[in-house]
């Protein structure tokens, strides 16, 4: 059976529309939570509130591009208007902007650090004094392997993700008494997004197969994988993980 | 000696301007690039901006090849999060991250030309750990950490390295600045002190002579690394 761990809890999620933001959604609720789905794809949110809705949850969605800056004070105003509250805040949404230091623009950079960087930071400055005003709660951040490590081919990207993995500690810091603040660090998820960043190569199928040979659990991650451990997190089964980086990424970090 | 140019960022004061003046004594024909005047062999150049640092890069390589980089443009701001304002972020932030990023997007290039050359980014500590109160400073150090870290992989074929130096509190600079706002300065930086490993601050030589041998190809083989300069603080952390 499952435990209602998240009973009485308003989640809000960024980038619910799809892929990992929808999986937790969908588990989230299972467990009790309220939704908050916040996602620019009206049309997937709305499908993600009716999934969470026909197993008997609780959602509802936002329209907000959380790279606009006015979005994060609007989508905690919509949380605690329409759930009376927050507890979870999951910052799953982002841009997957790849280049080199040689191929990205001055546009892509400042668009991948809106997304990925200032967008998390505006969210938690709007949700950190909600969840004062309650019971505390819990920030889950996604960052990424590559905002661990070193890579190519992503240079605004780590360095977006790097960032948010030092903010999130700060939170974690900061706020501690009230608030706990987690990462969560994915490696390569199969998810429509990856999908097509694959079947954009010459031969993606080969990249997949060749990404999968060198992970040491031998097999792509899935959205529930990251949904199981954003759950923990936003639960009270890790009442005393803050400041925490777990990589959901098959061992690969731990090969590197 | 052939001669090599360094563009040094933030060079009119503090550590740039400590390094600079080392540089020079080593041979290197050093270009400043600040939002203030340094005087000869200066350019103004806010880092925030592309053509600012187009412009710089262009008046290092009019001097000859350009061979090293070193970031130490940097500003801070002192606010838990929630009272951060936008403009404050967004400040820290772009000259910290972005303003590297620029720079280094315009010198590589002039380095691959050149056949090769050094980074060296002015880190912190706070990069490495938690700092309440500095939450755009700290995220911009450790975002910047990986930024170079992506540079290094990325060149590392075109003999252009790049590595972070990761400063603790060190007695010019930074650290000096935000200190002296406190009402008695000398007691802070004493408290500071006594509880680094080697109850000491940080000397400028000490930085210049770590800056100097990233620049040098006696660090040939060393690229993408963090070099923690902090009386061994670093070593109390996870």
């Amino acid at each position: 059976m499952t435990e209602p761990v998240l009973e009485g809890r308003v989640a809000l999620i960024t980038g619910a529309a799809s892929g990992q933001g929808r999986a937790a959604a969908r588990l989230f609720a299972e467990h009790g939570a309220s939704i908050v789905v916040v996602d620019i794809d009206d049309a997937g949110a709305a499908d993600t509130v009716e999934l969470v809705e026909k197993t008997g949850g609780r959602a509802a969605s936002m329209h907000a591009d959380v790279s606009d800056r006015d979005a994060a004070g609007a989508m905690v105003a919509f949380a605690t208007g329409t759930f009376g509250g927050l507890d979870v805040l999951y910052n799953n949404a982002a841009v997957q902007m790849s280049g080199t230091l040689a191929e990205c623009t001055e546009d892509d950079w400042d668009r991948t650090i809106a997304t990925n960087l200032d967008a998390v930071f505006w969210a938690c400055r709007a949700a950190i004094p909600a969840m004062l005003d309650g019971d505390g709660g819990s920030i889950v951040n996604t960052a990424s392997v590559l905002g661990l490590i070193g890579s190519e081919g992503y240079v605004a990207y780590g360095a977006a993700k790097a960032g948010l993995v030092a903010l999130t500690r700060q939170i974690a810091v900061e706020y501690g008494p009230t608030i706990r603040a987690n990462v969560i660090a994915p490696g390569s998820i199969d998810t429509p997004r990856f999908r097509k960043v694959a079947d954009e190569m010459d031969d993606g199928g080969a990249f997949i197969s060749g990404l999968t040979r060198v992970i040491p659990l031998r097999r792509l991650g899935t959205a529930e994988d990251v949904a199981g451990i954003a759950l923990f997190l936003a639960s009270d089964q890790s009442a005393y993980v803050s400041g925490a980086i777990i990589p959901a990424d098959g061992g690969l970090a731990a090969l590197r | 000696m052939d001669t090599r140019v360094c563009l040094v960022t933030g060079g009119a004061s503090g550590l740039g301007a400590a390094v600079t003046a080392q540089l020079r004594t080593e041979g290197w024909d050093v270009v400043v690039a600040d939002l203030d005047d340094a005087g000869p062999g200066s350019v103004r150049c806010d880092v925030r901006v592309d053509s600012d640092v187009a412009a710089a890069v262009a008046a290092a390589t009019e001097r000859g090849p350009l061979r090293g980089l070193v970031l130490s443009a940097a500003v801070e701001t002192r606010s838990p999060i929630v009272e951060c304002s936008d403009d404050d972020w967004r400040r820290v932030i772009d000259t910290n991250l972005k303003g590297p990023f620029l720079c280094m997007k315009h010198a590589v290039p002039a380095m691959v030309a050149a056949g090769g050359g050094s980074i060296v980014a002015m880190g912190s500590t706070l990069g490495a750990i938690v700092a309440p109160q500095y939450p755009a400073y700290c995220a911009s150090k450790y975002a910047l950490t990986n930024l170079c870290k992506q540079v290094a992989i990325e060149h590392a074929r075109d003999a252009v390295r790049a590595n972070v130096l990761s400063l603790g509190p060190t007695d010019t600079g930074l650290f000096v600045r935000l200190t002296d706002m406190a009402p008695d300065p000398e007691a802070v930086r004493a408290g500071v002190a006594a509880n680094l490993p080697m109850a000491r601050l940080g000397r400028a030589s000490e930085v210049c002579a770590a800056v100097s041998f990233l620049l040098d190809d006696g660090s040939a083989w060393t690229s993408g690394a963090v070099l923690p300069l902090d009386g061994g603080l670093a070593a109390r952390r996870m």
